[in-house]
């Protein structure tokens, strides 16, 4: 199978299967499934930046409130359709990721990592204080001013599921390109890619846009979904700490891994609430999960699979 | 006819780490076709030269020129788009990346060649350099010969009009030497050479000029066998096995 069939097929299957979902499901599963979807969005943004730009932000929780935030103020002060603002609040978080990312970048490292760090804070306790914001009691999704007249669940699932669909086959074929080519051999070697003429300042700026144009995308729909924002919500480290773990857990540097690390994170939630422990115990195990992974199967448990049926495969043939 | 002026032309380059002066005010000038053969002891600074050449370091004095433009002040990989490459003398290739993919980076990016042009040219090199068999191999499992070509293979991709190699062929055996010998005269015609090598018979083969750097300044620039003879080069070499040996 030729890769853009390969393409075209993975698009009308997801496609399909979202569309049924949407249409089948109860709004309940919905709404658990679209968090699930939105999880994977941001661990895979989260990942093409750490697993193959190699720069680890811990501020990526910035873009999820900051996409949130634009989406619930253009659609609560303009009587323009929710929907346009859902496409458009990703292009203007990718914007203020430009100037963002340029001074970034001159930190290197972990001062980068903090950098992020900061700069969500800071964006954060802005929105806290700020009245047209909301403040910290947050805003309501009045479109238009007007209070919404049906819940958005069953087609928010559907953008998500197929964005999330479209956006893996969009990384495969970009990571197939030439400049994807670029971005592998920065992982490899930065040093060797500059001196193959690889300006990898401009790359690190264009995954960080992107990957903050995802993030916004993701935390939009997300917060369209949940009809309500606020800043310690949107902010808060746990969209943060979901995308590192479910990527870490899952693989860093490949594309199955942080949706196999998502599908892991939310069982465990759901099986753990389910059972009755209460409030953020599961984040307990998933800590430790995190922890065994990392002593026993390093680059995460996707690759582990890997080398094992390539094992099994080379045994066989044999 | 208006006369040409030099290829490249590099004066004052100056490197100091701290308060020591690796590389000190150093001119060199190469015509078109020119293959030049630097020597001089270990910690001469003739690294460190290709180094503030290529852009990977950054001089603290001194301007560069290639083909009358100004190369002092850009970065790396805008000065190997404008033409100047070359072989680190500790090869620094793409580990899990295909021999083919790591030949691909600097046809696009370093000669900025598109889609079946670039496709094509990275298989002339491949040729060239003697890699066609290992083109589908990952770059991490070769062994010290295939290594040290692809390195230098990685500098012919980008199509440069300076070629720099530092050190290709440490560390081969004659056979392989001279197999490399071959390349790099293959290499001379449209372009200009600055090989630093302590292998001198290397050197005689392929370069009709010879630099000799010591302690980061440059002490002889001449014809091969005039600066061969120099009793300044001996001195320089005084108790060196290598040069003796040879
Ligand atoms: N990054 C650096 N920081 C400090 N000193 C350095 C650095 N790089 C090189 N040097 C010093 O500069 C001097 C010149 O080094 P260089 O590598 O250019 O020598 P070389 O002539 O290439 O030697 P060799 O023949 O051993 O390769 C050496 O004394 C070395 O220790
Ligand atoms: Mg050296």
């Amino acid at each position: 199978m030729t890769p853009r069939a390969f393409s075209a097929g993975l698009l009308i299957l997801g496609g399909a299967l979202a569309a049924w979902s949407a249409m089948r499901l109860d709004p309940g599963s919905l709404y658990l499934l679209s968090e699930v979807v939105v999880i994977m969005i941001l661990a895979q943004m989260w990942n093409l930046l750490a697993g193959y730009a190699g720069q680890i932000s811990l501020g990526h929780q910035l873009f999820v409130g900051l996409g949130g935030y634009a989406l619930f103020l253009a659609a609560n002060n303009t009587g323009v359709p929710i929907w346009i603002w859902l496409a458009l609040a990703p292009v203007l978080a990718g914007a203020l990721a430009i100037p963002l990312g340029m001074v970034v970048f001159h930190l290197k490292h972990a001062y980068f990592a903090v950098g992020m760090w900061v700069a969500a804070e800071i964006v954060a306790a802005l929105v806290l204080k700020w009245s047209w914001t909301g403040g910290s009691a947050g805003l309501i999704l009045r479109p238009g001013g007007e209070s919404m007249t049906s819940n958005p669940e069953r087609v928010i699932f559907f953008g998500l599921a197929f964005g999330l669909v479209a956006l893996v086959v969009a990384l495969r074929a970009f990571l197939a390109s030439d400049t994807g080519l670029a971005l592998l051999g920065m992982r490899d070697n930065p040093q060797a890619a500059e001196a193959s003429g690889v300006n990898v300042r401009r790359m690190h700026l264009l995954v960080f846009v992107i990957s903050a144009m995802g993030c916004a995308a993701a935390g939009a729909a997300y917060y369209v979904n949940a009809l309500y924002i606020s800043p310690s919500d949107a902010f808060q480290m746990n969209w943060l700490i979901a995308m590192m773990f479910v990527t870490v857990i899952g693989g860093l540097g490949t594309l199955t891994g942080p949706i196999l690390g998502t599908v892991l994170f939310i069982a465990i939630r759901e099986v753990m609430t389910n059972a009755g422990y209460s409030g953020g115990t599961y984040w307990i195990v998933i800590g430790a999960l995190a922890v065994v992974v990392l002593l026993v199967a390093p680059r995460g448990l996707w690759p582990a699979i890997q080398d094992l049926t390539d094992y099994t495969k080379r045994k066989a043939f044999r | 006819m208006t006369p040409v002026g030099p290829l490249f032309q590099a004066n004052g380059v100056t490197k100091r780490f701290g308060g020591f002066t690796a590389v000190s005010g150093v001119d060199l000038t190469l015509g078109t076709g020119e293959s030049v053969g630097v020597i001089g002891p270990n910690g001469a600074g003739k690294s460190t030269l290709l180094g503030l050449i290529v852009g990977s370091l950054r001089a603290d004095a001194g301007t560069l020129e290639l083909e009358g433009r100004d190369m002092s002040r850009l970065s790396l990989p805008d000065r190997v788009q404008g033409g100047i490459a070359r072989a680190a003398q500790i090869p620094q290739t793409f580990a899990r990346l295909t021999v083919r993919e790591n030949l691909r980076l600097p046809a696009v990016f370093g000669a900025r060649l598109h889609g079946a042009e670039a496709s094509d040219w990275v298989d002339e090199v491949l040729t060239l350099t003697g890699l066609t068999d290992h083109a589908g191999a990952v770059a991490g499992e070769l062994g010290l010969l295939s290594r040290k070509r692809l390195e230098l293979a990685k500098a012919v991709a980008a199509r440069p009009r300076l070629l720099l190699l530092d050190e290709i062929a440490a560390g081969l055996t004659q056979h392989e030497i001279e197999t490399m010998i071959g390349l790099v005269k293959s290499l001379r015609s449209d372009r200009a050479i600055v090989w630093v090598e302590h292998i001198p018979f290397a050197l005689r083969e392929t370069c009709e000029r010879l630099v000799v750097l010591d302690k980061g300044e440059k002490i002889l620039d001449g014809a091969f066998a005039t600066v061969w003879e120099d009793e300044r080069l001996q001195s320089v070499y005084m108790g060196v096995a290598d040069h003796a040996a040879a």
